[in-house]
């Protein structure tokens, strides 16, 4: 992995980034919309490096590892294009067409989430420099 | 032959006299099929200065070589000849289901010429073919003709159906298929009225094809279909439809808002997009023939001043050109516009820009009320564009209706007080619901070198620099900004050679988007045995790129005519694009120097053309 020391470190700037998306009015209206228990599998890098958020029927979580239900959708990429795809510097249709990015289920509801990316890049800043990572900012 | 049958139908309507031609199977591999074909035919036979929409004007209807496989996105169809909106070369393409029934007839096309002394219908039954009165389906609209057909001659007749706006010869007038599917650019219908023929219908006994090596063609069907079902464009459409991205569009600055005077419009983006239209108006979806995507609307409003029954429903273009670009985000509204539309057959891409330039121009003064008699144009007033405003364009009625009905370009030059500055449009064709300042900059170069006109569908761009595309066999392999200049001329170079591929093969560019390189020209070769390689391929779509391109010089059209509106190219003024120049003359100098384009003439250079086997052509304009 180009940005990260070992499989937890993603997971933990993820969980963390959802986690402050989901007390953000502008996000938490956004990831509401979704509406779907989504799955991000990243085990590419590690066979723990996943984290879920659930959206559905109004309410927010979200953990690392896998959900218990089967997800609607699952979202398959390297910790590192996830790093860039948060940091809005991955054009998530490029990705997809290029096989970067591995959709399986529905990806209608996440659509919604598609107009907030700047949004979400702007809070996983600040997460990053919560966490002491600012070499992990990408400019 | 395999594929295609070689055949076409050749209807003088004024001698009511009808014959089958054979075709040399060159033009087939020079040009492909579809749009290609129709401009090799009209090149050869057409009477190309003719005015478009007097008898001796000819209109063609052309199939691709996959019409009627059980393949998604492969049974779309071409109609062309001299656009009665812009004067230059023009086409159309429609999905539906005319083009496999006119293949399982055993034909590829049709070409029109003439005037027929009443109203008519031509019946094409296997190879019977017949020229029936349409006295009384004259003046009725697109769905009760629809409907009247469908009781004449059985629900599995497929028909092409013109509106009161097509016998009228509004310039924009539209052909629908089955009442949904439309031909719906460049003024086609307007040419079948001015034939006086109201509709085709046409019915096969069988539905066989004969493949050049149908094993093998099975094979690569096999692997295409699920793959083209199951990408994620395709799903989020048949859940959503072709608007399904459509806040995500307003976010990036490519939904034109308010005759493309704004890149941004929040609420509007939340009240139009998709999901919405699913969640509220949604029937059913339904699909072209033997299509997985499905992305076709039906809705119906059940209440409110915009009520409608059960019927087709808007798509992306429409909702935009109907709704954001005319101030509206009501999307009851915009559903009754885009019926109506459909049933008095206009484009609604045309109508819409068209209606969105006159109401900024009375918002301006430019426009009086003397000009409208009096009727108010106000940003976002779907009442009056639903009631008063599209059936007066339809009917050419009083001095607006009559004003609107030449389109936004020839409306402007009328009206004069430099209201031409804020038109949208490319060689008179008016800009479809994709603003190039927000989607990419290489989309403001493909509406301008587009022979139609502006036109989002003529080459891949808009898709190439979203990231939707991928062909490292011929070239496109590096990632395009879209807010910049950055190597799109060199981009172009390709989406003109592979749009024109695709649109000769009238496959439909959502499923496009699936196939790769080596996959189309596999299917060239076991569905039509054309026997190409890659480079073959290319050529040909670059050889029907120049043919439209010579066709438009004929018509006087040069380099200067490659050009889109002031307005089109001010810098965004909110947004996500706000303040960013496109570097437009920058583009098209690199593309014509690329594409051995003469920067005067706005045509290939003599060797270029000779290169492509173009010799004869050539020496028509050099």
């Amino acid at each position: 992995m180009e940005y990260w020391k070992n499989e937890n470190e993603p997971i933990q700037a993820f969980v963390k980034l959802f986690q402050a998306a989901m007390v953000d009015d502008e996000l938490s209206t956004g990831l509401k919309k979704v509406n779907q228990l989504i799955l991000f599998d990243y085990t590419e890098d590690g066979p723990n490096c996943s984290f879920w958020m659930d959206c559905r029927s109004g309410n927010l979580n979200v953990g690392p590892g896998k959900p218990s239900e089967e997800p609607d959708m699952t979202m398959s990429l390297s910790a590192d294009d996830a790093h860039r795809s948060w940091s809005n510097k991955l054009n998530p249709v490029m990705a997809i067409t290029r096989k970067k990015i591995r959709v399986k289920g529905s990806a209608v509801g996440l659509l919604k989430l598609v107009p907030k990316l700047k949004k979400v890049a702007e809070i996983y800043v600040d997460v990053l420099k919560d966490l002491g990572w600012e070499d992990k900012i990408l400019k | 032959m395999y594929g295609n049958t070689g055949k076409i139908i050749v209807v003088d309507l004024t001698a009511g006299k009808i014959e089958v031609e054979t075709l040399p199977e060159t033009d087939y591999l020079s040009y492909i099929g579809g749009s290609g074909l129709a401009a090799r035919l009209f090149w050869k036979r057409g009477n190309i200065q003719a005015d478009p929409l007097s008898p001796e004007a000819m209109l063609l209807f052309t199939n691709g070589p996959f019409a009627g496989l059980k393949l998604s996105g492969a049974s779309r169809s071409s109609i062309a000849g001299r656009s009665p909106l812009t004067g230059n070369w023009g086409d159309s393409s429609c999905g539906g289901y005319f083009a496999p029934e006119l293949r399982y007839a055993g034909f590829d096309g049709i070409i029109l010429t003439g005037k027929a002394a009443k109203p008519s219908l031509l019946v094409i039954e296997d190879s019977a073919i017949r020229i029936e009165s349409a006295q009384a389906y004259w003046g009725k609209g697109i769905e009760s003709v629809n409907r009247s057909l469908k009781e004449k001659f059985g629900k599995p007749w497929r028909n092409l159906v013109i509106g009161p706006a097509g016998e009228n010869q509004v310039k924009y007038a539209m052909i629908l298929n089955e009442a949904h599917h439309a031909f719906g650019r460049a003024g086609f219908g307007a040419v079948m009225g001015s034939k006086n023929l109201k509709a085709i219908v046409v019915k096969a006994s069988s539905k066989t094809m004969n493949l050049a090596d149908s094993e093998a063609f099975e094979i690569l069907r096999q692997k295409l279909n699920p793959r083209i079902k199951g990408a994620l464009a395709s799903d989020v459409m048949h859940v959503n439809g072709t608007a399904a991205n459509l806040e995500g569009g307003v976010y990036s600055g490519d939904v034109p808002i308010k005759n493309f005077t704004s890149n941004f419009w929040q609420e509007m983006a939340e009240s139009l997009t998709g999901s919405v239209l699913s969640e509220k108006y949604l029937t059913h979806g339904s699909a072209c023939a033997h299509c997985a995507i499905a992305c076709k609307r039906n809705v119906a409003v059940m209440e409110g001043p915009f009520a409608i029954p059960d019927g087709p429903g808007p798509e992306y273009e429409t909702i935009v050109s109907l709704g954001s670009m005319i101030g509206s985000m009501d999307l009851a509204a915009v559903c009754k516009a885009g019926r109506v539309c459909n049933d008095l057959g206009l484009d609604t891409i045309s109508t819409g820009v068209t209606i969105a330039w006159a109401m900024e121009a009375y918002e301006r003064g430019d426009i009086t009320p003397d000009d409208t008699e009096g009727i108010p144009l106000a940003w976002g007033d779907m009442e009056t564009v639903i009631d008063v405003l599209i059936p007066a364009i339809a009917a050419k009625t009083g001095k607006l209706g009559s004003l609107l009905a030449e389109g936004s370009a020839a409306a402007a030059r009328h009206i004069g007080k430099g209201s031409s500055d804020y038109t949208a449009h490319s060689k008179g064709l008016e800009v479809p619901a994709h603003d190039p300042r927000g989607g990419g900059h290489g989309l403001a170069l493909a509406y301008a070198i587009s022979p139609r006109g502006a036109c989002h569908v003529a080459f891949p761009m808009l898709f190439m620099e979203m990231g939707a595309c991928f062909y490292p066999e011929i070239g496109f392999e590096y990632e395009l900004e879209p807010k910049t200049d950055q190597n799109k001329a060199e981009s172009a170079v390709i989406a003109v050679a592979l749009g024109s591929i695709e649109n000769s093969a009238c496959f439909c560019q959502f499923a496009d988007r699936e196939i790769g390189i080596p996959e189309w020209v596999e299917l060239f070769n076991t569905v039509a045995g054309y026997g190409w390689d890659i480079d073959a391929m290319m050529l040909a779509g670059k050889r029907v790129f120049y043919l439209k391109r010579l066709i438009n010089y004929l018509y006087g059209r040069t380099a200067a005519d490659d050009v889109l509106t002031p307005r089109m190219l001010e810098p965004a003024r909110d947004g996500e694009p706000e303040g960013i120049e496109i570097n437009f003359y920058g583009m098209k100098d690199a593309f014509y120097r690329l594409m051995d384009m003469d920067m005067v003439k706005g045509i290939p250079v003599k060797s270029a053309l000779v290169a492509c086997g173009m010799v004869e052509e050539a020496g028509r304009v050099w």
